[in-house]
């Protein structure tokens, strides 16, 4: 296990299926991407570490869940968990567009009166040729939601790793701010430091073994 | 490597062991039983002086019998000193016909046989096993030896002793042979570990079939695999690296890996190399099925290779005192062995070995002790590794055998006597054991479609009818277009067919058949799409795919139809598949029941961690396992749930848990859940059904049923500690 970091957020995508949740994840924690993986079933899991800052390292989980609305029931016991959301819909397929309105309000509404840290990702962006959603829109509609928006492309690597560091370093912010804060029960935020008493030495030693996530 | 002794083709023997087609192999054996490995006895050029060979040398292997060709194979081995290639082989051949040289072990120690120190085989020379056994040779035993005990190392010590055996004119031969041997045996050597992983399963008889006993002093050889060529290819293809003692083990691992993926390719190239080979080397003796002699010479230990410095024969190595005898081997043919120099030898071992170049300080002479020494415990690690390698594929391909033999067997006795007498045989302790073994693959569908039943009494007709009614609607959409229906039933029927579509490329991506212009991509369209016009209620759900796919497999379009629409209806699908997110809970803590019943520190420990059996359950449940399980051993658990019903479901779920419990007790949350959701992909199927047979489905004398039923019934469990529901 990671020592040094000094958070853990879980993070959760969300968005109808086939936009590319998983590719996404697969290009930002593996670097690798393929035209075709298994459909997510259920809900799948990867990890990274972002340095936000000298000296601050973030370790980032990521639930990638499975798109069909079918399974939102399952999903939903997720949001509750996670401080930030990747809300993302495929550029060259509107529909999935005209969804992210849905999933926003569905994923706001489990989780009040706590919140999240949303951000818009509008994928594939590679192809250009079958756009279907226009920047401004997507840009007016992130406005709208009061979030950020970022279009990205798992295959040609474009755009994957900011998305994912402008929102951590949103939450980051907003820790430092003190609106966002770990609690207990609550598995959006972890702390990697102890807030035990200790000598000093075991102070240090006891961050190395701090949380179990 | 040597080539055949006058006697033999030197085309016929190389393809022989360099998996080209044997012209001759009953030539190359005819050869090697008169060679007779009595050494130079037999009328042939005593290459052998003091055959320092150990009988367990000679000792065949089960399966890497050696045949007789080695013996006129074994021609030439140039000795690793001079670092000759395939021409010194000639010469030795000229010298000393039908010398076959001693195959060498791919570490660079030659077999010792009955050669003297460093001389290389004859006839008799044994062979090294490719896959690193040594074929007990007619040397009088069985190369047993050999893979057990490093024979290189006695080798080694022989060859001093031996040394003074030879004459020196032999000595040169030998010295010639043996490099070429030694060249030739390191490829055969390390092609052969992993041919033997690779090829098909060897019969049984393979071990008796190439015992030669009528020559004792024939070199072992190692039943390089039972398809000469890709003994030859992977032989080619290890060439340079295998050349370089101590390090073969590395190259072989590495180029059995880049050997794998190369499939037809490996043929072509065979052929385009053995010609080179037949030019450039004499052969050791290969035998029809890919034996590779042993090279006779003991194993040059660093000393000698030192003291034999520059051959006088060598031809185009310019720095022969730079590479070890393997690179030497590679470089030096001028004819051939061409190839070799592609694989430029990958260790340095040769700068330890060899005296510097002139321009340079010499070695101290305790420094240059120091260095044969660190040489000769890597050629000995090597050579370690190499046998105990050989040792476990032959034991796989034993297994593999004995597993098919049985696969064999099964199914006579499911077509003959079961299948016939379904319903009075299904619940007999003996059907039900055999079920459990696994359904041979051809019965497979055949039962599964007998337990899973037709309760909802579709016919072919019925499936015909919902699928040109799919097929009509798929028409329309595409007509239409699918961006006008705002209806909401319209619309998730539209994303069921879409999404089928898009879901189909992405079901067993790997084996392709799936895709679009696969094989089965219309079929599994047609079953899904047939699916969701039956029940619409119910429609498509990801995860479906698989299952489906996987009757398609194993069984007719219809009757896949039938099975599926029948399988998904049973309890456990269809709370899974409709998401009844609170039945589905039930299933959860019916399951950390017999979790905690069976597997208490791992429940524990995933109880601290917060790991809720809905994360890794729902993934397997829905889809059968067999998005995460290899097919082959999801079809093996689909049999047994065939049998027991959705109970065992579940029980594989143990199952996988107690196979990977050390590992999981290790991990955190996102690791466990990481690794449940993608398990590895060689999970054993044994391994993993003794873990589930392991695994009892009882909790305080209430077996899985009456668990269920009491959740299902307690209504306190929404409000318990279940952790699935804190989650929810």
């Amino acid at each position: 296990m990671d020592t040094l970091w000094q958070y853990q957020f879980r993070i959760i995508l969300l968005g109808d299926s086939t936009v590319g949740k998983s590719s996404l994840l697969k290009r930002f924690t593996d670097g690798v991407y393929s035209d075709v993986a298994d459909p997510t079933v259920g809900v799948d899991f990867y990890a990274r570490s972002l340095d936000i800052e000298p000296g601050v390292k973030i370790k980032l989980q990521l639930w990638d869940t499975a798109g069909q609305e079918r399974f939102r029931s399952i999903t939903t016991s997720y949001y509750r968990n996670s401080v930030g959301g990747l809300l993302v819909f495929d550029l060259t397929n509107r529909k999935t567009f005209d969804h992210v309105r849905e999933w926003h309000r569905e994923v706001r509404e489990h989780i009040l009166p706590h919140h999240m840290v949303y951000i818009l990702i509008g994928h594939k962006s590679d192809l250009s040729r079958d756009r279907k959603v226009t920047r401004d829109e997507a840009e007016q509609l992130a406005a709208e939601l009061g979030i950020r928006y970022v279009e990205t492309s798992a295959k040609c690597n474009s755009n994957v790793e900011r998305a994912f560091e402008l929102l951590t370093r949103d939450i980051y912010e907003l820790m430092k701010m003190g609106e966002i804060s770990t609690r207990d029960g609550w598995d959006g935020v972890k702390s990697g430091l102890t807030a035990k008493v200790l000598y000093p030495a075991e102070e240090e030693a006891d961050r190395e073994k701090s949380c179990n996530c | 490597m040597g080539y055949p002794p006058s006697g033999v083709q030197k085309s016929s023997v190389i393809s022989e062991h360099c998996g080209h087609s044997v012209d001759s192999p009953v030539k190359l054996m005819v050869e090697s039983s008169s060679s007779g490995g009595r050494g130079a006895e037999e009328g042939r050029p005593p290459p052998h002086i003091a055959d320092v060979i150990d009988s367990k040398e000679n000792t065949v292997q089960g399966m890497f019998s050696h045949t007789g060709t080695t013996q006129g194979e074994k021609g030439q081995l140039h000795s690793s000193q001079d670092h000759e290639v395939p021409e010194s082989c000639d010469k030795v051949q000229h010298q000393t016909s039908n010398q076959p040289c001693g195959a060498k072990l791919p570490n660079g120690h030659a077999v010792k046989s009955s050669h003297p120190a460093g001389s290389y085989l004859n006839s008799e020379d044994n062979c090294v096993i490719a896959n690193g056994e040594l074929l007990a040779d007619s040397r009088g035993g069985a190369l047993d030896a050999v893979a057990s005990a490093p024979p290189p190392q006695d080798a080694s010590e022989d060859q001093t002793t031996s040394s003074e055996d030879p004459k020196d004119a032999r000595n040169s031969v030998f010295n010639n042979t043996r490099s070429c041997s030694e060249g030739l045996s390191l490829r055969t050597f390390s092609s052969s570990t992993f041919l033997n992983t690779d090829s098909a399963p060897l019969s049984p008889d393979d071990d008796e079939t190439f015992s030669s006993s009528d020559r004792p002093d024939d070199p072992s050889f190692t039943d390089v695999s039972l398809k000469p060529r890709n003994t030859y290819e992977s032989s080619r293809r290890q060439s340079a690296p295998d050349n370089i003692p101590g390090v073969l083990s590395v190259a072989v691992a590495d180029l059995t890996l880049s050997q794998r993926k190369h499939g037809i390719s490996e043929i072509f190239s065979r052929n385009l190399f053995s010609r080179k080979q037949r030019e450039a080397q004499s052969a050791p003796g290969w035998k029809l099925f890919g034996k590779v002699p042993l090279r006779e010479s003991p194993p040059k230990d660093s000393k000698t290779i030192q003291q034999e410095g520059n051959p006088g024969n060598l031809t185009s190595v310019s720095t022969p005192n730079l590479l070890s005898s393997g690179e030497y081997e590679a470089k030096v043919s001028k004819s051939g062995q061409r190839k070799n120099l592609e694989f430029e030898p990958l260790s340095t071992t040769a700068l330890i070995l060899e005296d510097r170049p002139a321009n340079l300080p010499a070695k101290s002479e305790e420094e240059a002790q120091r260095h044969r020494q660190e040489y000769d415990e890597m050629v000995a690690e090597a050579k370690k590794r190499e046998l105990k390698e050989a040792q476990k594929k032959k034991k796989q391909m034993k297994e593999r055998f004995k597993q098919e033999e049985s696969i064999v067997n099964a199914m006579v006795v499911w077509n003959n006597e079961i299948l016939p007498n379904w319903e009075s045989m299904r619940g007999t302790r003996r059907v039900r054991d055999l079920w459990w073994q696994g359904l041979p693959p051809n019965v497979r569908g055949k039962v599964w479609s007998l337990a899973i039943g037709n309760e909802m009494n579709i016919t072919s007709d019925l499936y015909e009818i919902f699928l040109s009614r799919a097929k009509e609607r798929w028409k329309s959409f595409r007509e239409t277009g699918s961006e006008m229906e705002s209806d909401a039933d319209s619309a998730d029927r539209e994303s069921s067919l879409d999404l089928i579509k898009l879901d189909i490329s992405r079901t067993f991506p790997p084996l392709f058949i799936f895709q679009k212009g696969g094989p089965y991509h219309d079929l599994l369209h047609s079953v899904l799409g047939a699916y969701t016009c039956y029940r619409p209620d119910v429609g498509y759900v990801q995860g479906m795919s698989f299952i489906a796919a996987v009757l398609i497999l194993n069984l007719e379009e219809a009757e896949a139809f039938i099975a599926f629409t029948n399988l998904l209806n049973k309890p456990c699908q269809m709370a899974f598949f409709r998401v009844d997110h609170e039945l589905m809970l039930k299933y959860f803590a019916a399951f950390e029941v017999f979790f905690e019943e069976n597997l208490p520190r791992l429940f524990n420990h995933f109880k601290s961690s917060n790991l809720t059996p809905d994360l890794y359950l729902i993934d397997w449940i829905f889809t059968l396992y067999t998005k995460s399980l290899p097919l082959d051993v999801a079809c093996r658990v689909w049999d047994v749930f065939c049998r027991d019903g959705e109970e065992f479901l579940f029980r594989t779920g143990l199952g996988i848990l107690r196979l990977y419990e050390e590992v999981l007790l290790q991990m955190d949350f996102i690791h466990i859940a990481q690794f449940l959701t993608r398990l590895p992909e060689d999970t054993p199927s044994e391994r993993l059904f003794s873990c589930i047979a392991n695994t009892q489905m009882i909790s305080g004398n209430r077996k899985w049923t009456q668990v269920f039923n009491a959740l299902l019934k307690d209504k306190e469990m929404e409000k318990s500690s279940s952790p699935t529901v804190k989650n929810s």
